[in-house]
């Protein structure tokens, strides 16, 4: 299932090595192994990818997203 | 064969209670010895000293600047130097060489960061730890993996295995499980670090999420077959997320058909349900609760919450969190961190269900309702914030033992009628106090290997029975009530045994008394009155003790002496007190 999102990356503190997506109407999406690109707290990307549900991760704060392209937004 | 296993049974109550008694006397722990010189040799002290420090490499000192008028010195040392010293030519000045034990109180652990654990405080965990600390179970931690920090070295670990990069080492590259496997067993009472609830549980590290945190349904999968095949008693998943899986839920079926409990994170997106795994029927979904006790702010709630844990709130600092010893994933140390989370919540219920299992509890749905009715239950939750209510560990465990294992019960009963409070043996000066504990003690272990064979209902009359017939009343005999005659708290505080003593007023055991003649009296009158038969049953069975463990203490007695004859009297009759309670026993019903 591909969709695509934008967003804000965000860092939650729920789990070392945890990152996250937050859209602009508050939906969370926990990216599984993001790029070093998109590891940075703040920063507004749009993202294409596919959700994970055969994939559990330790943070449990939404649907896991695996990117496959992505765009930063300046 | 029958009276094999009958001899067997008595024999292994006698031995428990005798051991027991030993091993009271040798537990004592201590690294250094006290050397106490008499005054008239002042003198030779001076001399003594340089030879003990040349002969063991070691510096006595006085034991405090108090020391100096009774002469105590200290020297470092252990069982062997004991010895040593108490061989050598030097002993000969000194009044005494004692081990200079270390008293610590076992409540509280000594683990320096423990005051700063409130969420084992606001379980109610110490409590528990009076029962139980979790040795003897297995708990599996399907997560990052686990590295072994300082503050793991004391617990135990069984092999695991590493499902992201399939090798047995499941080592911790996150953090994570390592600090989940903290709050289940981290090493505590080791003078170090942070404490954990069931620390004397084993722990079974299961590697399923990466370095990142993330792991596929088909690993955890595995992983839960692998504990479940490994004679894991508890897994805790601390991860969640996608949709149903039917191969996961095969797998949570298996595992509990296997016996196993599975307990499960709610998830932390403060949403309506929780995630799976933790949705899964079989499975134990854990809601975290902040450090005021209400719902953590990330926390799911409703469907799939059965009940709450503490998963800390940092929102006001790390004080909030969850602290336990884990490594810094950035550079591989190990570092106290505090966390926060539903990850954090559900290893406190893994940990509390270990202390449950422990507790002789194995079926997981009695476990689970255990845990389930033990819990405090939070009113007006309409939301379903909390499930049955809020973890209580001292409450889980007091339910886990109450109509499960009576001896435990009896213990404590015990233990709250001041029976087993070390004041009345260490300064109550009553002689012969603790073989007399430890023959109450030890028939009531025979007791229950009886009821295995032989099935009856537990009555108090049964455990009257068994202190009357074993040690009586004992710390009564210390009691003197002004102006009042003494012999009748010397009655009730002996052994029905040893009242031919008190009446005679000498220490040599009557064989009227010291027989069989009473326990088969008083089954003859009893045995058709409901209570008053556990009562003669119990004090059989008691007196079979007593008079086992004096075949072995061997006292004087009457007309037969200390030799043979009597040790032969006395072991007969125990047997005899052994017969009769079995032949009593027959004739109990088991209620349907």
């Amino acid at each position: 299932m591909s969709l695509q999102i934008t967003g804000t990356i965000a860092r939650p503190g729920l789990g070392p090595g945890t990152w996250a997506v937050i859209t602009a109407t508050g939906e969370t999406y926990e990216l599984k192994d993001p790029p070093s690109e998109l590891k940075q707290v703040g920063l507004q990307v749009r993202l294409q990818g596919q959700l994970r549900p055969d994939v559990m991760t330790l943070a449990m704060i939404g649907p896991v997203l695996e990117i496959q392209s992505f765009t930063i937004v300046p | 064969m029958k009276k094999v296993v009958w001899l067997g049974l008595f024999l292994i109550g006698l031995f428990a209670a005798l051991w027991a008694y030993l091993g009271t006397v040798n537990r004592g722990e201590f690294d250094s010895i006290l050397l106490d010189f008499r005054a008239d040799e002042a003198a030779e002290i001076e001399p003594a000293l340089q030879a003990i420090a040349a002969e063991f490499g070691v510096e006595p000192r006085l034991n405090s600047s108090f020391s100096q008028a009774e002469q105590v010195y200290r020297v470092s040392g252990d069982r062997e130097r004991l010895r040593a010293l108490r061989r050598s030519p030097l002993a000969k000045l000194t009044e005494r060489i004692e081990p200079n034990y270390r008293y610590h109180t076992l409540e509280s652990p000594n683990d320096p960061d423990y005051p700063k654990q409130w969420n084992f405080r606001s379980i109610n965990l110490e409590p528990a730890w009076d029962k139980t600390q979790g040795a003897g179970v297995t708990v599996a931690v399907i997560d990052t993996g686990i590295a072994r920090v300082p503050d793991l070295e004391k617990t135990e670990f069984v092999e695991g295995y590493d499902f992201v990069n399939d090798r047995t080492d499941a080592a911790d590259d996150n953090g994570h499980g390592t600090h989940v496997a903290g709050t289940i067993a981290q090493s505590t009472n080791n003078d170090y670090g942070v404490a954990g609830i069931a620390y004397r549980a084993k722990l079974m590290p299961l590697k399923v999420l990466s370095a990142s945190g993330s792991g596929e349904v088909a690993d955890i999968a595995e992983a839960i077959r692998f504990a479940a095949d490994h004679q894991a008693d508890v897994i805790n998943l601390s991860l969640g997320g996608g949709g149903e899986s039917q191969i996961l839920r095969d797998a949570i079926d298996y595992a509990h058909d296997k016996g196993v409990v599975i307990v499960a994170a709610a998830g932390n997106a403060n949403q309506n349900s929780a995630t799976y795994p933790a949705r899964y029927p079989h499975v134990i979904g854990v809601a975290a609760l902040g450090p005021a006790g209400d719902k953590a702010p990330y926390s799911n709630f409703g469907a799939g919450i059965d009940i709450a844990a503490p998963g800390g709130s940092k929102v006001d600092g790390d004080l909030g969190g969850i602290l336990q010893h884990t490594i810094d994933p950035a550079t591989g140390q190990p570092i106290f961190a505090a966390y926060e989370g539903t990850s954090m919540a559900a290893p406190h219920v893994a940990g509390v269900a270990a202390l449950v299992k422990a507790s002789g509890i194995d079926n997981p749905d009695e476990v689970f309702n255990v845990l389930q009715q033990s819990a405090r239950a939070v009113p007006d939750d309409a939301l379903n914030y909390y499930g049955a209510g809020q973890l209580d560990a001292a409450n889980a465990v007091q339910l886990a033992e109450r109509g499960n294992v009576d001896f435990r019960d009896f213990f404590r009963w015990l233990r709250d009628n001041g029976y087993l409070n070390p004041r009345f043996w260490v300064d109550g000066g009553v002689a012969a106090l603790l073989p007399k504990l430890l023959m109450v003690l030890g028939s009531y272990l025979l007791a229950i290997f009886l009821r295995y064979y032989f099935p009856f209902q537990w009555t108090w009359g049964l455990g009257a029975g068994l202190i009357a017939g074993s040690g009586g009343l004992f710390f009564l005999r210390g009691f003197y009530i002004f102006d009042l005659p003494q012999w009748p708290l010397r009655l009730v505080g002996s052994p029905i045994a040893e009242w031919g003593n008190v009446i005679q007023g000498s220490a040599v055991l009557n064989p009227a008394f010291a027989s069989v003649l009473i326990p088969l009296g008083l089954i003859l009158l009893l045995l058709g009155h409901p209570q008053g038969k556990g009562w003669a049953i119990g004090t059989t069975i008691g007196m079979a003790v007593f008079l086992g463990v004096a075949a072995i203490a061997n006292p004087p007695l009457l007309w037969l002496g200390m030799g043979l004859p009597a040790r032969s009297f006395l072991a007969i009759n125990a047997l005899l007190c052994l017969g009769l309670a079995r032949l009593a026993l027959k004739t109990e019903v088991r209620p349907a």
